[in-house]
């Protein structure tokens, strides 16, 4: 089996939140996903943005807590990267479609590379960061 | 319409070179006396400057004026045009409007950049909240997930995509002014067994980031006339999206903004893809080239390849394609990366193309793409078509 990084070992800073994406950082401390749900026309959309990108009221939006659970639209094998994960290659940083038509980007624990592939079922991953906040990342179901 | 009334009546680039030990301006005052020089207008006849948008120039929120400056310029219309590696074509585009509309009559659009030397970016995007904890390298990971869902719906074909990186590379060593390190032939199978670096997205797959600069001159026709200028090139179709698809959540990542740019320029134009008489489309990423010979209708959707084995890109080939080397070959000028391929398309249709002048000059087609989204392609799409003495 071809080895690659889960990347949980690596120390990354917590992201800083903006003033409209705080509540999904908020929400992963208990490793819950919210995702903004226009209650207009009935559709989700992410990473969170100041307004709905469908109709362009932000009183439109509403969090949806989610399952995470979701299949690979896309991914890659990152050979090279910038610190602090340099060092660390390969990983994957895998594109997963979940049920609400949504793209998510996160990487992959528990998965080989002759597993992965577009299609491969996947759950949410919550790794830990120093701030008490949750990073999603991707397993196999 | 008026920016068919413009004419770009000089063009100028600088050696690409690895990291510059000349500053930023300095550079930019090259293209500035080598415009001159070859057009015989006067410093003080430009009365509009617009540059690209710059790494170096980042961190200068005043970045058009402070380049004013140090050029001398005394100008009535100053900007920078920052869609990414769009911001170039989009920046001639912008001149043309402007001297259509009477703002100004003659502008120097600038695109210089020494991102190796001295980058002094600090962008306020999605990307370190959404992307970074992820480890992305930027662009070559999201052309990384482009590659393989493309494979996943049409099968990616490495021979094809092999031919476009040799056919460049090709060009670029009949370019003096390309960067030395990139201007070594190389052959299909260095192109496939060239090092990984974003699966399946390898190494000769890529730009280098590089610096340098270049420059075009644009006045309206009847100024050229009036200064005896009779070799011209003239825009006569343009096309720009930015955001394409952007109230939509999921996107085929392989459908791009130049569906809609590109249907836009033919359609001013008055031409067709089979009219094009060379091609010199934006490469940060060789697939990026099949992408845009699809959504500009060289072909359908998903059969790029097919058409990639049916033609020929070097400068005497059916349909020659960036013959200076386009950026991969020969290195990508920061931002300023997408006037390499626009100042070799003007290049050409001046007759100056010397050991790769393509023989057809009856028009030339150029493209930009600047900016990564996030689990999309590319934000901004642009499409110009050039004729000489249009």
């Amino acid at each position: 089996m071809n080895t690659i990084n889960d990347t949980l070992n690596i120390e990354r800073d917590p992201p800083k939140w903006r003033s409209f994406s705080k509540p999904f950082w908020d929400a992963t401390r208990e490793k819950k996903l919210i995702i903004q749900y226009d209650k207009e026309v009935g559709k989700y959309q992410f990473f969170p943005r100041p307004t709905s990108i469908y109709t362009g009221k932000k009183s439109n939006l509403e969090w949806h807590e989610v399952s995470g659970h979701g299949e690979v639209y896309s991914f890659t094998i990152a050979r090279r990267a910038r610190p602090p994960f340099q060092g660390h290659e390969p990983f994957f940083i895998a594109v997963v479609k979940l049920p609400e038509n949504v793209n998510v980007m996160g990487n992959m624990v528990n998965c080989s590379i002759e597993q992965m592939k577009i299609g491969l079922k996947v759950k949410p991953y919550w790794a830990p960061l120093s701030n008490g906040t949750h990073l999603l990342m991707f397993e196999p179901e | 319409m008026g920016m068919q009334d413009t004419a770009i009546v000089g063009f100028a680039e600088t050696k690409i070179v690895e990291q510059s030990d000349r500053d930023v301006w300095e550079l930019g005052a090259e293209i500035l006396e080598d415009l001159l020089n070859s057009t015989g207008f006067e410093k003080q006849e430009i009365d509009g400057l617009i540059l690209s948008s710059s790494m170096t120039g980042a961190g200068n929120c005043f970045w058009s004026q402070t380049t004013a400056d140090h050029l001398a310029l005394e100008v009535d219309f100053c900007q920078t045009v920052d869609i990414g590696g769009c911001s170039p074509t989009g920046a001639l585009a912008r001149a043309a409007i402007a001297i259509d509309a009477g703002l100004c009559t003659t502008v120097l659009c600038l695109f210089a950049d020494t991102q190796k030397a001295e980058s002094n970016q600090r962008p306020r995007s999605f990307q370190q909240e959404w992307q970074v904890p992820q480890g992305l390298l930027g662009p070559p990971t999201s052309f990384g997930f482009i590659s393989s869902r493309y494979d996943h719906q049409f099968g990616l074909d490495l021979r094809a995509l092999g031919k476009l990186a040799v056919a460049q590379r090709d060009s670029a060593v009949l370019n003096d002014l390309a960067c030395e390190k990139l201007r070594k032939p190389i052959t299909v199978d260095d192109y496939i067994n060239s090092r990984l670096i974003a699966d399946p997205v390898r190494l000769l797959d890529s730009v280098m980031v590089c610096d340098g600069a270049s420059g075009l001159l644009i006045t309206s026709k009847k100024n050229a006339a009036r200064k005896g200028l009779t070799k011209i090139v003239t825009p006569i179709g343009y096309g720009e999206r930015t955001t394409y698809r952007a109230s939509e959540s999921m996107v085929d990542v392989t459908d791009t903004g130049h569906r809609v740019a590109g249907a836009k320029a033919f359609k001013q134009a008055g031409l067709s893809p089979k009219d094009i008489a060379s091609i010199h489309p934006y490469d940060d990423f060789i697939i990026a080239i099949m992408l845009q010979f699809e959504m500009l209708g060289f072909c359908k959707q998903g059969e790029g390849a097919a058409f990639i084995r049916e033609h020929e890109f070097n400068h005497l080939g059916d349909l020659p394609l960036n013959t200076g080397g386009g950026q991969i070959s020969a290195g990508q000028c920061g931002l300023a990366g997408g006037g390499t391929n626009l100042v070799e398309a003007v290049r050409q249709l001046f007759g100056e193309g010397d050991k790769r002048q393509v023989k057809n000059t009856k028009n030339a087609l150029v493209t930009g793409i600047g900016g990564i989204p996030y689990a999309r392609n590319w934000n901004s799409s642009v499409v110009m078509i050039l004729t000489p003495n249009g």
